[in-house]
């Protein structure tokens, strides 16, 4: 038999070890190609209102990928290398050089990657089309969806992954010049020797991580209370997290299982030879590597669900801030685009409401002394008639609130039936906050984003007439602007921005920008999460599959002893719930604390975004979890 | 009797390919007793003794452990008898090694209802008997090969099955340790009245049991009894039989 059979046979042999890698890295390729794809497509770039945007988050997104592609190949490599080590050592055992080895590696390597490459680009190309879509489903843009292949783009990904194999090539070449022959053959037993009792470090480290994570979320969430060292926090918060969850994966979850261990007395089942024990060595060994997973987890997840939130709350927070489809600086350009629109005979209302600001203060308003961005000064509140706006009731000394936007909301508490005070220089004015309203009714250019109230017509005529009018801040002012009758269209956007005649502002189009960027910024984080959760998905099988091989000979006992299959996977299945559960769980809190201590930022709905996301997580994880179960089964048959 | 195999067979391999290794082995063993199996590599004991510890199955033949006939149980029956039933002892030790020395003493009470006292007391009378009591807290990678293979004899007894299969449990001693362990397995037996059949290819090993059972090429070859010999004049005809057994020499 010649070298290059024994190779070839070898390199079948090894292929079935390799299905899920190649499965990994063909859908990395497929990922890339079509993102890069995407982002030289022109249809798009033209539709796009901003295409600086979106070339930004592409070049953002491919950096990411790249890092994450590069990260997860030379891992995987890593794993497959130390499971072939008895192989390589025999080799070279039997007079084989390592430059024989070497070689021998570079072509299974070149086979399995260039073969990976190729059939990811063609996948690439056919889950282009299909992601494109998704994204102008995001954007909100109707456009049909053509076919361009580029070979810029395939020339830039075949770059790209030569550039990886190189780094391949250069860990392949280092891990054999490393070792030696007696390490080699050693190194599978090595890992058997760490089997020890736990010290006295384990039980300190073990609480300390518990407590770091748990301070760190306690000062996320209470954050807010000290706004002088709020960066400062932040470092810390993200140091405390970290570094716990490093500490929690290295000792603490040991130092638990152990606890429960020594509860037993000694007296252990057939499930926790194969989770408990087993876990709290193996935990302890690749914290580093959980470490890494479940914060990077949590970051992707954090951001999917930020900028899920943002994009979802887009409608809702347009809907409470612009209140009319078109708003005018002034009252002439109203007035133009009302005749525009009537030679189109496009029905319309105009609308017209004068407002005076108002400082206010009074037991109704709470204002959280602590709150960031400083409330030194008096909240401001611009004052509105009952006969200027519809579906608002008042009477008497009564006053409604309405279009507080989001951010100040979490600042400021509203109590009813309360009084409030109007201020202005020496005159006040009592009323009494009997609702709260939701919508704005007044564009923010014209309240200089202060909430709007609402008041009755007499008393309206009073502050009015009270008023301190100031020429700087230009007052009283009034809003103008257009309420279409029946939907506002796209067209009738295009009709009245062609004609150039003045600047205003236009709700559709506003709405339309927000849904465009809010919804690339989530196509795009989602897509880089994504890739991230199926490679590190991946490890951690591949994990599984290592440790099912050094297992084996446990199985193989428990079987001898008389454990049925059945009983040894019911155990494995715990074990699979706590090691995939574990990163998941640590994650899913960090996301949670994350998002609650900055989401009310990005939009008003927090919870539906953040549970879809993590839904999609854990699903995902759960299928790993299942396939890693399904490949122990395989191993646990054979066992005996 | 506790235990009786008759006509056993068992091949491997494809019709074309065919090589039986056991070739019709009727044997018997009573209550109390300590059987050694010896016979050159490649005559079958392990195999013999696989089947008749149920972890294999017989191609032909019928195997009685107290009038039950296991060769016709199902898998998962075997597996409960062997959970209760049997006891077992192999030449790497087959400790767990993420388990201490009294977790893997315990496992094979784990799955019956004992109160715990109870299996404290055990745990401790086999415990004691095999000098490594003070040492149920170790992991296996933290002591020696001896005691590892008496942490083995002690999971293998403490259910008190009724026979304990024991495959080259010398193989990986050095020959203080392992004369220390099988005085240890022959107390044991006299005590509590166990039986215990062991697979050897040691005559020294051999001579601490009751009874050698040769097996040559598939068959039972010859059988030799202790009886009121010394154990070094028991040795010697172990040695005879063997080198007889094996042509020249004796096989290591």
């Amino acid at each position: 038999m010649s070298l290059n059979s024994v190779i070839l046979k070898n390199f079948f042999k090894n292929l079935k070890n390799y299905t899920l890698y190649i499965f990994a890295l063909v859908f990395s390729v497929a990922l890339y190609f079509s993102f890069v794809l995407m982002s030289q497509d022109d249809g798009v770039a033209e539709e796009l209102t901003s295409s600086e945007l979106m070339s930004t988050g592409f070049i953002v997104g491919s950096v990411l990928l790249i890092v994450i592609i590069a990260t997860f190949v030379m891992f995987a490599n890593s794993i497959f290398l130390k499971r072939r080590n008895r192989e390589l050592a025999l080799f070279q055992l039997i007079g084989m050089t390592r430059e024989k080895i070497f070689r021998m590696l570079i072509v299974e390597n070149a086979v399995i990657y260039f073969g990976s490459l190729i059939i990811g680009i063609a996948l690439g190309f056919l889950v282009y089309r299909m992601l494109l879509m998704v994204l102008l489903r995001l954007m909100q843009i109707d456009l049909s969806v053509g076919m361009t292949f580029s070979i810029e783009a395939v020339i830039q990904t075949a770059l790209l992954f030569i550039f990886i194999f190189a780094l391949l090539l250069a860990q392949n070449y280092i891990f054999l010049k490393k070792t030696s022959l007696i390490k080699m053959l050693k190194l599978e037993q090595s890992s058997e020797a760490s089997y020890r009792g736990m010290g006295a470090v384990t039980v300190l480290f073990g609480t300390l991580g518990l407590v770091m994570i748990i301070s760190g979320y306690w000062l996320s969430a209470s954050m807010m209370n000290f706004t002088n060292a709020l960066i400062f926090l932040m470092f810390g918060v993200l140091f405390l997290t970290i570094a716990g969850t490093y500490i929690t994966f290295k000792f603490s979850v040991a130092f638990l299982l152990n606890m429960l261990r020594k509860s037993k007395n000694g007296h252990v089942n057939v499930n926790d030879v194969l989770s408990l024990t087993s876990i709290m060595f193996k935990m302890k060994s690749n914290a580093f590597l959980l470490t890494l997973i479940s914060v990077v987890s949590a970051i992707s997840m954090g951001l999917m669900s930020l900028s899920y939130i943002s994009y979802y709350s887009v409608e809702d927070t347009i809907e409470a801030s612009v209140p009319n489809d078109y708003t005018f600086y002034e009252e002439e350009d109203m007035e133009y685009y009302s005749d525009l629109l009537n030679e189109n005979d496009i029905e319309h209302e105009t609308v017209n409401i004068p407002t005076v600001s108002y400082d206010v203060e009074g037991d109704a308003i709470a204002i959280d002394a602590e709150a960031p961005g400083g409330f030194d000064t008096a909240l401001a509140l611009s004052m509105v008639s009952e006969e200027h706006v519809d579906g608002f009731e008042v009477e008497g000394d009564e006053i409604i609130i309405t279009g507080v936007p989001y951010f100040l909301d979490s600042y400021i508490e509203f109590k009813l039936n309360e009084t409030i005070t109007l201020i202005s220089d020496d005159y006040e004015r009592d009323v009494e906050l009997v609702s709260m309203g939701e919508n704005a009714i007044l564009s923010s250019f014209v309240t200089y984003g202060s909430p709007q109230a609402i008041v009755s017509n007499e008393v309206y005529e009073e502050l009015e007439e009270n008023h301190n009018y100031d020429e700087e801040m230009n007052q009283p002012r009034e809003g103008f602007a257009i309420d279409i009758t029946g939907e506002d269209s796209e067209s009738i956007y295009q009709l009245m921005n062609e004609d150039n005649y003045s600047q205003f502002e236009s709700k559709i189009n506003q709405y339309n920008m927000q849904m465009q960027g809010t919804g690339l910024v989530m196509f795009i984080v989602g897509f880089v999460g994504f890739a991230f959760l199926l490679t590190s998905g991946c490890i951690l099988y591949f994990k599984q599959i290592g440790e099912s091989e050094d297992e084996k000979g446990s199985y193989n006992i428990l079987r001898k002893l008389g454990f049925t299959e059945n009983e040894i996977l019911k155990g494995l299945t715990i074990k699979m719930v706590v090691t995939f559960g574990i990163p998941l769980l640590i994650g899913l809190l960090h996301t949670y604390f994350a998002v609650n201590a900055g989401g009310f930022l990005f939009g008003n709905e927090i919870w539906t975004p953040m549970l879809t996301v993590m839904g999609v997580y854990i699903t995902l994880y759960s299928i790993f979890a299942l396939i890693s179960l399904m490949y122990y089964k395989k191993v646990v048959k054979r066992s005996i | 009797m506790i235990l009786e195999a008759k006509g056993i067979k068992k091949s491997y391999g494809k019709r074309v390919n065919r090589t039986e290794v056991l070739k019709g082995i009727d044997l018997s063993i009573e209550q109390g007793e300590f059987v050694s199996i010896m016979g050159a590599s490649g005559s079958g004991k392990t195999t013999l003794l696989n089947v008749l510890s149920s972890i294999d199955r017989v191609t032909s033949g019928h195997i009685f452990i107290e009038g039950q006939d296991i060769t016709a149980l199902k898998d998962k029956k075997l597996a409960e008898f062997r959970k209760n039933d049997l006891g077992f002892m192999f030449q790497e030790y087959n400790l767990l090694n993420t388990l201490t020395v009294k977790e893997n003493i315990l496992l094979p009470l784990s799955i019956r209802s004992m109160k715990k006292a109870e299996v404290e007391k055990q745990f401790k009378v086999v415990a004691e008997e095999l000098e490594i009591y003070d040492l149920k807290g170790k992991y296996p990678s933290e002591i020696s090969g001896g005691q590892q293979q008496r942490t083995s004899a002690a999971r293998a007894y403490i259910h008190q099955p009724k026979i304990i299969f024991a495959d080259e449990p010398t193989g990986a001693l050095d020959s203080k340790a392992a004369s220390n362990l099988l005085r240890k397995l022959q107390q044991l037996n006299d005590k509590s009245n166990s039986t215990i059949m062991m697979v050897t290819h040691d005559a020294t090993a051999a001579s601490y049991s009751g009874r050698v059972i040769f097996l040559k090429d598939g068959l039972i070859y010859s059988t030799l009894r202790k009886g009121d010999r010394s154990q070094e004049e028991y040795y010697k005809e172990i040695m005879n039989t063997q080198s007889v057994l094996g042509g020249v020499g004796v096989e290591s």
